[in-house]
């Protein structure tokens, strides 16, 4: 069994991101950024009915507009359109502007049908139904476990909550889409993805292609957050116009149909009741939850767009009982996003836990320690409450001075991660001392190109900068798709496997005992004029999956004008063996970020009357921003004994729940519902006037 | 000149104000205003052109980028689609998220709500503008040392606004730092490196969030 | 956008002959050519105003202040006088946007700018104020709309400088056909408070030239709460100016923005303020007046509470 050095001069340590000054200057080419040669620009023309019969679509004067070299519907024939941006036809043309009027001039013949928009509405009797044969709330049965009705009776304080999320949208920078050139030789993408594979055989698949005829390049990619895997309609509509246009065609989408068509984190509404022990046990658990992921999971691309929550989440409680019923909307499929189903998990448990404990008049760390299973994670809480002053901190809720009221909270975490086996790498060797390690995987800004230099400069000896990292190619050797939080544990080990043979044999071959550091480029030089060549592959021993994680965070409450600030972020971080500090702070900070705008911003509005995303934009689509931004510190487990272990998910999850936490300390009461925004808070206080007027 | 009045405030010359506000962004703005001015009447000013497309001639980094474009055509689209001048990026074009940001005579704009054809006659830099010799900036070299890039994607737009920042004001706070980036978003969540990577820059390097590595 | 002509004016008679038919301002473009990418508006020609001379002045007076239309809002944020003279219109400068948009934003246009209502500015609800028969936001989501309507419109001004400006009993000066015309801000705002298609009191061609704030208030606030701590529309503005002496106010203006079309005052609580002393009796009075008659909706109800608070922080911060 392999396994990692004890003592290393990289792992572990900064190595500064390879490709940062790449990126600083401009030079890195993402997919819309391809100029290829004789490249169209292409747009997808999306449906403005919610719901509606696609009759007959005319691209004639689509066509006629100067510079459009192709113009092709989605679908042939009538179709049934179930949301509001769904695509309908694309156009290839010379020009952005050609495009933006050629979508003008096609023709739509529809009859608009029936919908609904919100999971309150659509749950009614009498809703209009997204799908003709089923209901659009799933005939969910609960599940039970021990005898939950008799063991809240045997509880000595139970509390109930209604807490409730949003759907939240990935909204990378980076909008999806890519470049494809399909000729006679085959197809080529450069596609903004965070799985090259998935997208090569979602072109192969749907344009009826052997996979060997396609290649999908990501140099670089502007961010997915788990809504880039597969070809999308954007993808194979670009093929198709590349195809009929003969040029190659740069689809992107806008930043307008990010907000309609290409995922989302489900919402959740939350009926919980939780019970414990006059002790703090925790003895009986009862979730009612429903939300929406759109039209369908079934759609979602990539999966992990379920409405199911694990629950009660990272407690073992013996009496449980637990439902979840996912509602059809017409709205654009879930997604997997950012550690799928956590972030509302853990919201709805640690809030309820905080509730729970001060219904027992028990510190909330208290009652953590007292009921979370996993060791690393209290010792997690032990640390944290330590660095964090807890103690100190930590007073009766609503019982800080003055109109700006500062309260904490904290919540912890689960993940699963772990490495893919089937992922390989080659290395090439050069003459002149060069080597490149090659790998068929994506860098989303998690800092992947980075961690093979890393390993790879360990194992041989070598500085990071000398290590010519090449990865984004299905010409490649074939990597993991970049989801799960197993990026990191599945690279890490196949470049220790690919570095490790391939010093073997650079030294089997030219007979030089120990061929690193010093010695490398004499060792090369024997090679003579053949490059070598080294296939490796992921092994069992180097890497795990499961980390746990638990964060702290202190909010200030203005209670005069409802505005929350979150002054701190605490995070203590199992890693397993940490590869690369710097970058992994990087990714500890992100995932804090995405969780702060889930608590505090984020919301996708639908409008039930005309079934649009409202706010199909940054202007209402809030995130935060520079002066948002609270100080984050880190404490990270090193804990090599568990080999690699993917950080990227975990690190998301609580902070949500613990800025919630949070700010119920500092008021007294809760805000049950995310976005925590200053007019929930103002209504939670009281201060705000019922409705007076009438519609007119 | 200077007179002054019964409530004590002073009438102040155009001269004495450009003197106490710092002449160089107002001077250059109203000069280049000046300039284009001069230059459309010089070049029959007044004329209509459009729709269809026109020459327009963009001075980017120095160099005159010769196009020909529809007015509608943004500043950031004569960049991204009709020269190899990638690095603005973009990420809403609706001057929400900042991606695009470019100095206009050293001032930061959003080159998506900027038409092309009103760019001429301003000095255009972009990222790719800013290194000398290919040795990055300071300030590049400063996001590169405290990563302060992952996606990367939003990072030119934040180097074009402190880059603006600093040209302006070399010593800048913590909050005009803040302030200086009120316009640019990032999804990967950098901010806290970009602080550090602008805070490195005024040798601000003490305090401030931390990390901590515990060995199991 | 839809293709359009462009030209570049250098006076204003030819400026608005030149954009007589069809066609539109072009000054700072943030509000302009947003509504052309979501094809809200579809000028023939486009007239690039900023090159005619004489409209980006800052002139300080002893008795009034003049400020051309073409002055950036970055400007008034970063001029020093200002911020001594008119702290009120500092502070709202600095709160619009982002730099970015601030580098090019204008007085003009921060003033003229269309509503930010999100039924407006959606490129597929044809509301009310689009010549529709609905205004969506009264039946559906109205988190961001008005308290104060006089008609079926609930959308807001949001223009920070309308408010800070109202406070200050600005003057706005137009050339209407060729000749000045002068108005109070509210009066810039009358129409829409009327008119559901209206968004304030121009008709087509009119060119705002300049603001001419007395200088009579020597102390002036402006305050603002959003969902972020920057760049982002204010959920509710508030701007107070005043003379205090003895610590007794004369002279008090308070407006709010974001719960009414146009800036929202109430004369009884200007009336009111004038000769009391400035504490919290006297400001909470002065709000109950300006919120008497507030009609919260579904969603909006916060603004209220919101909106009294500011108004107390504001006129206790001209204390000093």
């Amino acid at each position: 069994m392999p396994s990692w050095p004890a003592e290393t001069k990289y792992i572990s340590h900064s190595t500064l991101r390879v490709d940062a000054p790449a990126k600083v200057s401009g030079r890195a080419r993402y997919s819309s950024d391809i100029q290829a040669e004789g490249w169209l620009y292409g747009m997808i023309l999306r449906s403005k009915w919610p719901a509606a019969r696609i009759a007959k679509i005319n691209l004639e004067n689509a066509l006629q507009i100067p510079g459009i070299k192709a113009a092709l519907a989605v679908k042939e024939g009538e179709s049934i359109v179930r949301f509001y941006g769904e695509e309908l036809a694309a156009v290839a043309g010379t020009t952005k502007q050609a495009c933006l009027d050629a979508l003008r001039a096609i023709e739509v013949e529809a009859k608009a049908l029936p919908f609904v928009v919100k999971e309150n509405d659509a749950r009614a009797e009498d809703a209009p139904r997204v799908w003709p044969n089923s209901a659009n709330a799933g005939e969910g049965k609960p599940k039970e476990q021990g005898s939950v009705d008799q063991a809240f009776s045997e509880c000595a304080a139970v509390i109930e909550g209604f807490y409730t999320t949003p759907v939240q949208l990935h909204h990378p920078m980076e909008t999806h889409g890519c470049t494809v050139s399909w000729t006679d030789e085959g197809v080529t993408a450069w596609a903004s993805t965070q799985g090259i594979s998935s997208v090569r055989d979602g072109l192969a698949g749907g344009l009826q292609l052997e996979q060997s005829k396609v290649r999908v390049i990501t140099e670089y990619m502007g961010g997915g957050f788990g809504s880039k895997f597969g070809a999308g309609v954007e993808g194979l509509m670009a093929a198709r116009l590349s195809r009929a246009a003969k040029a190659p065609v740069r689809l992107m989408l806008t930043r307008f149909d990010q907000a309609l068509a290409v995922g989302n984190r489900p919402s959740s509404f939350q009926k919980i009741k939780l019970g414990a022990k006059a002790d703090g046990t925790l003895h009986a658990f009862e979730l009612d939850n429903y939300g929406t992921a759109g039209i369908g999971g079934g759609s979602s691309e990539g999966g992990g767009g379920d409405v199911a929550i694990p629950a009660p989440y990272i407690y073992k409680v013996p009496n449980t009982r637990v439902k979840h019923t996912s509602v059809a909307v017409n709205a654009g499929s879930a997604r997997a996003f950012r550690a799928p189903s956590n972030p509302p998990a853990s919201f709805g448990m640690e809030s309820a836990m905080d509730d729970l404990a001060v219904k027992l008049g028990m510190d909330p760390v208290e009652l953590r320690l007292k009921n979370d299973p996993s060791a690393v994670r209290r010792r997690e809480y032990d640390l944290g409450a330590e660095r964090f002053g807890w103690k100190q901190k930590y007073q009766k809720p609503g019982s800080s001075a003055g109109p700006v009221k500062i309260g904490v909270g904290c919540a912890g975490a689960t993940w699963w991660g772990g490495g893919t086996k089937r992922t390989q790498g080659e290395a090439e060797i050069h003459p002149d001392g060069g080597i490149e390690v090659r790998l068929g995987v994506q860098d989303l800004g998690t800092g992947t190109r980075t961690v093979i230099a890393v390993v790879a400069a360990e194992i041989l000896g070598l500085k990071p900068e000398q290590i010519t990292v090449k990865i984004g190619d299905t010409h490649y050797p074939p990597g993991p798709g970049s989801g799960g939080s197993t990026t990191c544990p599945s690279i890490s080990p196949t470049v220790f496997d690919v570095c490790t043979q391939a010093l073997q044999q650079l030294q089997a071959q030219t007979g030089v005992p120990d061929a690193r550091g010093d010695n490398w480029p004499a060792a090369c030089k024997k090679l003579g004029t053949s490059p070598l060549v080294v296939h490796g592959q992921w092994q069992e021993g180097l890497s795990s999956g499961g980390a746990g994680g638990v964060q702290f965070a202190e909010a200030a409450v203005d209670t005069e004008t409802g505005q929350v600030t979150v002054n701190r972020i605490l995070c203590v971080q199992d890693c397993g063996l940490i590869v690369n500090q710097i970058t992994l702070e990087s990714q500890v900070n992100g995932g804090i970020i995405m969780g702060l705008g889930y608590a505090l911003y984020e919301e996708r509005v639908m409008d039930h009357l005309s079934g649009v995303v409202l706010n199909p934009n940054f202007e209402t689509y809030k995130l935060p921003g520079m002066a948002d931004i609270p100080q984050i510190d880190i404490v990270l487990l090193n804990m090599p004994e568990r080999g690699v272990i993917g950080v990227g998910e975990p690190v998301t999850i609580p902070t949500a729940a613990a800025i919630g936490n949070a700010v119920a300390n500092a008021l007294g009461v809760r805000v049950s519902s995310l976005p925590i925004t200053p007019a929930k808070v103002l209504a939670a206080l009281g201060k705000v006037p019922p409705p007076t007027a009438k519609p007119a | 000149m200077k007179d002054s009045n019964a409530d004590g405030f002073g009438v102040q010359s155009r001269r004495t104000f450009f003197k106490s506000v710092g002449t160089a962004a107002v001077t250059a703005a109203t000069a280049s205003a000046q300039s284009v001015a001069a230059e459309l009447e010089k070049a029959n000013a007044e004329k209509i052109v459009g729709p269809g497309t026109v020459p327009v001639t963009l001075e980017v980094n120095g160099v005159p980028l010769r196009l020909q474009l529809e007015p509608r055509v943004t500043l950031l689209d004569a960049l991204r689609n009709y020269s190899s001048l990638t690095g603005a990026k973009d990420g809403c074009d609706r001057a929400a998220c900042g991606a695009c940001t470019v100095l206009l005579d050293n001032v930061p704009v959003y080159s998506c709500q900027k038409l092309a054809i009103e760019a001429q006659g301003h000095a255009i830099t972009t990222v790719e503008g800013l290194a000398k010799n290919g040795e990055l900036s300071d300030l590049q070299k400063a996001f590169v040392e405290k990563d302060a890039s992952m996606c990367g994607y939003c990072t030119p737009g934040f180097v074009m606004s402190l880059t603006a920042l600093f040209k302006k004001n070399p010593h800048p706070t913590a909050a005009e730092i803040r302030h200086a980036c009120a316009g640019n978003i990032c999804r990967c969540g950098t901010q806290p490196h970009i602080m550090r990577a602008a805070l490195q820059m005024v040798g601000a390097t003490g305090a401030g969030p931390t990390t901590e590595v515990i060995h199991a | 956008m839809n293709a359009f002509q462009y030209t570049t004016a250098l006076s204003t008679d030819s400026a608005r002959q030149l954009a007589a038919d069809n066609g539109a301002y072009l000054a700072g473009g943030n509000d302009l050519l947003g509504r052309l990418k979501e094809y809200l508006d579809s000028p023939k020609i486009l007239v690039n105003i900023k090159s005619i001379a004489g409209l980006d002045r800052i002139t300080a007076g002893s008795r009034v202040w003049t400020i051309g239309a073409l002055v950036t809002v970055a400007q008034i944020e970063t001029h020093p006088e200002i911020r001594a003279v008119f702290p009120g219109l500092h502070q709202a400068a600095a709160e619009v946007g982002s730099p970015q948009i601030r580098n090019v934003a204008t007085v003009g246009g921060n003033l003229a700018q269309h509503s930010r209502c999100w039924y407006y500015r959606h490129r597929d609800t044809v509301c009310l104020k689009k010549g529709g028969d609905l205004c969506y936001a009264r039946h559906s989501e109205n988190r961001y709309h008005c308290l104060f309507t006089g008609n079926t419109c609930i959308s807001p001004v949001v223009s920070n400088l309308s408010i800070a400006l109202t406070a200050l009993d600005a003057k706005v000066i137009l050339l209407r056909e060729g000749k000045e015309t002068r108005m109070t801000v509210p009066e810039l705002y009358q129409k829409a408070w009327d008119n559901p298609t209206a968004h304030n009191s121009l008709n087509p061609g009119d060119l705002i030239v300049k603001v001419e704030i007395p200088v009579g208030r020597t102390r002036s606030a402006f305050l603002q709460v959003s969902d972020k701590h920057a760049f982002d529309w204010a959920l509710v503005s508030c701007a107070a100016a005043a003379r205090v002496n003895g610590g007794k106010l004369s002279r008090a203006r308070v407006a709010l923005g974001c719960i009414s079309p146009m800036p929202h005052q109430s004369a009884a609580a200007n009336e009111f303020l004038e000769g009391k002393p400035l504490d919290e009796p006297t400001v909470a009075h002065a709000a109950d007046l300006i919120l008497q008659g507030a009609q919260p909706l579904a969603f909006n109800g916060y603004k209220v509470p919101l909106a009294r608070t500011l108004i107390r922080r504001a006129l206790l911060s001209l204390k000093g």
